[in-house]
């Protein structure tokens, strides 16, 4: 088992009333698996997307990561813990702007401290494998929204992580793009064996995925 | 990581050009100031650190206490130094006295060259090369000067007075000082490579001072007299405890106590003084006179304000880069979610900052060059940009960077990476939520600063400008003076100079007195005033002059009259001095007298109190007297004289026909002459000094704070362009959009004037304390000044709102 989630709580206190934003979550992800997070907005997509991620904390319940418990690790193996196996692909990209694409890539692997020869080479293979070795040197604003998000997702597989959290990938993408995008993932799925947890709005993107987890306000249905 | 780090970095700055300039500048503005002083700091405390034994090595100064104050001579009694021998203490390994002596000439018969007024020449004997360690070129150190009659060149003097010689062949030819003192060569010292004050370089054996003698103090070998000219050096022995020495020293100088001086409050006291004190000690001064010296209070004035710079320049830093955090909240979102750490962060900005800060320390060193050029009236003559190749200097200027970095650095890199990755994806930290508290404290603070400076700087103006146009109390218009060579004895030749001045033309007066009412020069001598009961022992500062001197200078005559002629000794008095005796009414001391030594003085006069030094200084109790005693001590050797109109072009026809004079009479000598008027400039020159350096660093405070508001306008401006679009189209005007935009910034001025006026009034009447004659610390000072800053402020906020305000709403509210 990859990660297993039981009784997640997370809420917020606003004029004196308490606000859930997940209640009673219990999820368990095998590896292999490829999981569309769907839902209306507001219902606690990005929440759970970013609580598996170890970007944002619950208030009770247990998360265990690959027999790590996380919700009793400290801030800095946890951050460890997402360097070494978690990659995020973002809806508006999140690229550094002032970074080439090559330089992008590369971002992870320098805090994952690979050596620089090695960097290199991981970096011409992503480059390859995705089709854009004439982009290396162009920077974000000078790419399209979907060869942005390309890189994006080749930069979230460069460490070669066991799980992608994906926050509406093709949000900003038209279909072709989106299209494209969703084809990569199932190929990585399908091939490499990497686990994809998706948020997404669309059924269609939902399709490509071996599970559907439902969220209403807060709450699996 | 490094290289990645450097990139972001710099493409960081350079995407932000503006603010990353703002920041270089105000930083190398501070930056430069701290070099420059921080090399006159490092030059002044680099002076004699060379010598081996340094620290064993001292002077003995004397001190003296009297009831108007402490008093400090350089030199010692001339007995003190056998008696120190005499006791033959283990804690001392030398006892080396000299005495400093001015030859107007010296020759080298050989070749007939004469040199004027050699300088730095000393007698002394051996036990001074035992206490300082010289290269001897030639000559050996131990017997060099043990006969009369030999000298100790200097390698310089040597090549000077025996140019293309060997230093060997040299040896044993002969100088003769004043034509009288025949000198055979015994040795060569090579002169100190290392930054010094033991600037001798013509040792002449104290044995031929007995014979014949340039200096009186060597012979005059009592206890109660102490000639700055007779000092002494020691060195303790190794290990030695240096208050053991002090405490010999403080009983012999009881022992030989006059017990009538003691009675009246008078006594002496020797003091050690380390050599490493010598350089920043004005109490005691050195030897070159011609240097001028700084102190340590200076050199600290100097390191506040340096510091003040490099703070201001700091303070910019740390509000305009957390100001700009929001900007940068993005790439802080990815870069923790891609795994870096916090201190990988903090690292990262740094970084940045070091960057910035390496930035403006190249322009600052570039800057500091200049700097050295323009303030050369201020900087030792030794000191130049070389300096800055010294290692030392070096790692103090790296240490310097690092602790900028650190300073500007440290808090945005914390404020930057506290991001949450989350929060800052959801868009959670909006513009509105950051009230930048802290920046406004700390533009508070900068304006605090800058605030204080403008008020210090008008008011060190107004009051340097009351003291040098408040009357002195005497004319001074058209007046000047020349001292006659002091050592020529012969009141001939001046009486005839007086006769042929008379017969110039353009002047209106000529005469011939002592020193002019004000000038550096003081004499005074300590006085008995005995009325009935009553007795007042006091310091009488003396002025020597006739009635035509009185006359020229316009002194007034309050009762009684002027002496009979000058060279009966009665005393006229001023009004101070009747203050210390206690006496109101100027008829009443007539005809009393001064009792000075056995000698009696009546008073036969009373005049009107004028300032004779700086008006710093309140007025002396001082008399008037004749001084043309007959023979060499007269006091009668400066010629004054008045131009007889105001035509200032003729003037220096006259000045040339007065030359030609001195050129006939002493043909020798160099003719310098003085308007009193400069000479009363002469005292303020310390105090211009300080306001011109309070001018700049006023100046230089107003630029810092001003590039930081400026940033932070910049800043908030672009941050409210959404309101300020909205607003323009619910219908507001300009000027109400620039009201709304400047109300922020003016509202920090103003609290920074409220802070500043009550600290500046504080410090400022502290200064006045110093001046005998202040000017009042008027309320419009601080108006003027307040109002100063708000239009500064005004303009530099207008340089950004007037645009932003008239800017099109439509594209600003599409951009959002």
């Amino acid at each position: 088992m990859l990660l297993q989630l039981k009784n997640v709580f997370k809420w917020v206190n606003t004029g004196g009333q308490r606000i859930f934003l997940l209640k009673d979550i219990n999820l368990e992800v095998e590896e292999g698996e490829f999981i569309s997070v769907m839902g209306p907005s507001g219902s606690g997509k990005s929440t759970l997307l970013n609580v598996i991620g170890m970007l944002d904390t619950f208030d009770e319940g247990e998360y265990h990561f690959l027999d790590e418990s996380v919700h009793t690790l400290k801030e800095k193996y946890r951050s460890n813990l997402y360097k070494e196996y978690i990659g995020f692909v973002f809806q508006s990209y999140h690229l550094l702007d002032d970074l080439t694409v090559a330089e992008n890539l590369e971002m992870p692997l320098l805090y994952k401290k690979v050596k620089g020869s090695e960097r290199k080479a991981l970096v011409a293979d992503i480059l390859d494998r995705f089709n854009i070795v004439g982009k290396k040197d162009l920077f974000p604003s000078q790419l399209s929204g979907g060869q942005q998000q390309l890189v994006g997702v080749a930069r979230a597989l460069i460490a070669s992580p066991k799980l992608i959290l994906a926050d509406e990938p093709t949000g900003n993408l038209n279909s072709q793009q989106s299209e494209e995008i969703m084809e990569l993932f199932k190929k990585l799925n399908k091939e490499d064996g990497v686990t994809i947890i998706q948020v997404t709005h669309s059924e269609k993107n939902a399709a490509y995925g071996s599970r559907v987890i439902n969220l209403l306000d807060g709450r699996k249905v | 990581m490094l290289r990645n780090y450097l990139k972001i970095a710099f493409r960081n700055v350079w995407k932000n050009k503006v603010f990353s300039l703002i920041n270089i500048l105000g930083l190398s503005v501070g930056l430069s100031a701290a070099f420059v002083i921080g090399a006159m700091v490092f030059y002044d405390l680099s002076f004699d650190k060379f010598h081996p034994d340094g620290d064993r090595i001292y002077r003995i100064t004397t001190a003296f206490k009297s009831p108007e104050g402490n008093f400090y001579n350089a030199g010692v009694t001339v007995p003190l130094a056998q008696a120190l021998k005499d006791l033959k203490m283990e804690e001392l390994e030398t006892v080396a006295p000299f005495f400093t002596a001015y030859p107007l000439h010296v020759e080298n018969q050989e070749t007939e060259s004469r040199f004027k007024d050699p300088e730095f020449v000393i007698y002394t004997d051996g036990s001074y090369f035992r206490t300082f360690e010289y290269d001897w070129l030639v000559g050996d150190k131990n017997t060099a000067l043990e006969e009369p009659n030999t000298v100790v060149l200097s390698e310089n003097r040597a090549r000077k007075y025996f140019p293309d010689q060997q230093l060997s062949e040299i040896m044993g030819k002969s100088v003769v000082y004043n034509d009288s003192i025949r000198t055979v060569i015994s040795g060569v010292v090579a002169n100190f490579k290392d930054r010094t004050d033991i600037v001798f370089e013509e040792f002449i054996s104290l044995k031929t001072a007995g014979t014949q003698d340039m200096t009186n103090a060597v012979n005059e070998a009592n206890w109660d007299n102490t000639n700055s000219a007779s000092q002494l050096f020691v060195k303790l022995s190794e290990k030695a405890d240096p208050t053991k020495v002090q405490e010999t020293l403080a009983q012999i100088a009881k022992e030989h106590d006059d017990p009538k001086m003691v009675a009246i409050g008078r006594s002496n006291t020797y003091n050690i003084q380390p050599l490493a004190d010598l350089h920043l000690n004005q109490d005691y001064g050195t030897f070159d006179f011609n240097d001028s010296r700084t102190t340590m209070a200076t050199l600290n004035s100097l390191l506040l304000l340096a510091g003040i710079l490099v703070l201001l320049g700091c303070i910019n830093f740390i509000n305009l880069n957390t100001a700009q955090a929001i900007q940068r909240a993005k790439e802080i979102g990815i870069r923790k979610t891609l795994g870096s750490s916090r201190t990988q962060l903090v690292f990262q900005f740094l970084g940045e900052t070091f960057l910035l800060t390496l930035a403006a320390a190249i322009l600052s060193v570039l800057l500091a060059k200049w700097l050295l050029h323009l303030f050369v009236d201020f900087i030792p003559e030794g000191l130049n940009f070389e300096l800055f190749y010294n290692p030392w200097v070096i790692v103090g200027m790296v240490l310097l960077l690092l602790s900028v970095t650190l300073l500007s650095g440290f808090y945005p890199a914390l404020v930057l990476s506290k991001y949450k990755p989350v929060s800052v994806f959801k868009q959670q930290v909006v513009p509105n939520s950051d009230k930048g508290t802290l920046r406004k404290y700390l533009t508070v603070f900068q304006f605090v600063i800058a605030q204080v400076f403008i008020i210090a700087t008008l008011l060190v103006g107004k009051q340097l400008n009351y003291i040098m146009k408040k009357d002195m109390g005497f004319k001074t218009e058209a007046i000047a003076y020349f001292r006659t060579p002091w050592q020529d004895t012969s009141s001939v030749k001046r009486a005839r100079f007086v006769r042929e001045m008379e017969t110039i033309p353009g002047l209106s007066k000529t005469v011939l007195s002592g020193n002019p009412p004000a000038s550096f020069t003081t004499m005074s001598m300590g006085v008995l005033f005995a009325d009935g009961e009553k007795e007042v022992n006091s310091y009488l500062q003396l002025l020597y002059g006739n009635a035509d001197y009185f006359n020229l200078y316009h002194l007034k005559l309050l009762a009684g009259r002027l002496p009979l002629n000058d060279s009966v000794k009665e005393f006229v008095v001023n009004r101070s001095y009747l203050k210390v005796v206690g006496i109101d009414d100027p008829e009443k001391i007539i005809g009393k007298s001064l009792k000075s030594g056995d000698q009696n003085l009546p008073i036969v006069g009373v005049m009107d109190d004028f300032n004779q030094h700086s008006l710093r200084y309140g007025v002396s109790p001082m008399a008037f007297t004749g001084g043309s005693y007959s023979g060499k001590h007269t006091q009668f050797k400066t010629i004054h004289f008045k131009f007889k109109n105001m035509d200032t072009d003729n003037w220096s026809h006259t000045l040339a026909k007065i030359e030609e004079i001195w050129k006939n009479t002493y043909p020798e000598e160099v003719f310098e002459y003085r308007f009193m008027d400069d000479t009363i400039k002469s005292f303020y020159e310390s105090e211009q000094k300080t306001s011109i350096l309070l001018k700049w660093a006023t100046g230089l405070a107003i630029f810092i704070s001003c590039l930081g508001l400026l940033g932070l306008v910049i800043y908030t401006t672009e941050r409210r362009t959404k309101e300020i679009g909205v607003r323009k189209i619910l219908g507001a005007t300009v000027l109400q959009l620039n009201l709304l935009l400047s109300k922020e910034f003016l509202k920090l001025v103003l609290i920074a004037f409220l802070i500043a006026a009550p600290v500046s009034w504080y410090a400022l009447s502290y200064w006045l304390e110093g001046f005998a004659n202040k000017t009042a610390l008027s309320w419009w000072i601080f108006v003027l000044s307040g109002v100063a800053m708000i239009l500064i402020a005004l303009l530099i906020i207008a340089i950004k709102t007037v645009g932003s305000a008239n800017a099109d709403p439509v594209k600003s509210l599409r951009t959002e």
